[in-house]
């Protein structure tokens, strides 16, 4: 059993000073394709959240049966698979929401988040570590997103989960919601963040 | 087994990769045919709501039974040689009959589809439905949001795009603020609509 210290870094790392989007700079494809409204960005988020925790737990519980040789055939097999889990779920149960988010659950398997810890953590680390792992990743990445598609969908459309907030006298910033947009607003999130934990630290040594 | 034996780096991975393959093709193949009949549903369901909505018949939005039960009291399918219908005959809720037919078209980064109701004069519209399309979320997207859909009922063209929120005329369109090229691109679909339905209408022999 891994010391309670560990997992709490395991969990904590992804989410701060280790994040997969904003310092690894990972990700960065969905980031910029579906945070233009909020609602496909939770969708997007939880079906990240789900194939990362789930692909991580399998990889590393069959960590010891994979050659070498093979393991990025098998991480991409197994994270595939999960992803289409959860394209024909939604297809099922949510077609509207399928509908709108198109091929980009599809693009789930080529987010190089999962593939990142796959590659980095699950391969080296007990397949509980590997959850607590997964599911932090899954988590850092969800709300740097839903704090971009926060502010894109308020300043582009005027509204929040398609419900208008910004009243009349609001005029919607256009680019906002068009891909110029999530580099400038990622940009700010990465500024803004890296501002203040790089300041933190720098005090902390002193 | 020695680390560097034949079966070690050439048979196992091979073996491993065929096992890790047949395990996961079968789930995701069990869990695609479980819900097959309720995908296969949502599709046919989809497309009545489609037809109900051009025509201007109301229907309640969740409850697929009385769709069923409407669309079969209102509409009848005229089979041509593609997969789809080739167009449907409808009873309008004035009592006439009308049509529904699929329009396609390009858009700005795929084609558009749509169904377009008409009265019986296969020229005014009753509505339009947009049931495939990809184009940019919050903007080009914005054709499936009910402000715009609405404004084709009881519209004749050939059309004219007029700015966001001032058609007035019967010949006008609404154009979106920031997505002047998928503009363009519904306004050349709702263009030749009615010539596409009055062909159609009269390969029916009607």
């Amino acid at each position: 059993m891994a010391a309670r210290g560990k997992i709490k870094k395991t969990f904590t790392d992804p989410i701060g000073k280790n994040n997969p989007v904003f310092a690894q700079i990972l990700g960065i494809c969905s980031t910029l394709a579906v945070t233009n409204k909020l609602e496909n960005t939770v969708i997007m988020s939880l079906g990240v959240i789900f194939t990362t925790t789930l692909s991580g737990v399998t990889i590393s519980a069959i960590r010891k049966f994979i050659p070498s040789r093979v393991r990025m055939m098998a991480e991409t097999l197994i994270i595939a698979s999960f992803v289409i889990i959860v394209d024909i779920t939604l297809r099922a149960y949510m077609p509207e929401v399928w509908k709108q988010l198109g091929p980009y659950v599809g693009l789930i398997i080529t987010n190089c988040i999962i593939m990142g810890r796959a590659e980095a953590f699950a391969l080296n680390n007990s397949a509980g570590l590997s959850l607590i792992d997964g599911l932090s990743s899954g988590i850092g990445y969800a709300y740097v997103l839903i704090v971009i598609a926060f502010f894109r969908e308020l300043l582009g459309t005027g509204e929040l989960w398609g419900i208008t907030i910004l009243g009349d006298w609001w005029t919607n910033w256009a680019i906002m919601v068009m891909p110029p947009g999530a580099f400038f607003m990622l940009a700010i999130f990465v500024w803004v963040v890296k501002g203040v934990v790089i300041k933190e630290e720098e005090e902390a040594a002193k | 087994m020695k680390k560097d034996s034949m079966f070690a780096t050439r048979v196992y991975p091979v073996l491993f990769m065929v096992a890790l393959t047949v395990v996961f093709i079968s789930v995701v193949s069990g869990i695609y045919l479980t819900t097959k009949d309720r995908v296969l549903l949502n599709e046919t369901i989809f497309q009545k709501k489609a037809v109900l909505y051009a025509a201007g018949i109301e229907f309640p939005e969740d409850n697929s039974q009385e769709i069923q039960r409407i669309y079969e009291e209102r509409v009848s399918e005229v089979d041509g040689e593609g997969e789809q219908p080739n167009y449907f005959r409808v009873e309008l809720p004035s009592g006439q009959t009308g049509y529904a037919v699929y329009v396609r078209g390009a858009g700005l980064w795929g084609e558009i589809v749509s169904i377009f109701g008409f009265k019986q004069d296969l020229e005014t519209f009753t509505g339009v439905e947009f049931v495939e399309q990809n184009e940019t979320p919050g903007l080009g997207a914005r054709i499936t949001e009910q402000w715009y859909k609405e404004q084709f009922r009881g519209k004749r063209g050939p059309f004219e795009l007029v700015e966001e929120g001032t058609s007035d005329a019967a010949d006008e369109l609404d154009a979106i603020t920031g997505a002047s090229r998928t503009s363009e691109a519904v306004l050349k679909i709702a263009n030749k609509a009615a010539e596409v339905a009055q062909a159609k209408v009269e390969e029916g022999g009607e």
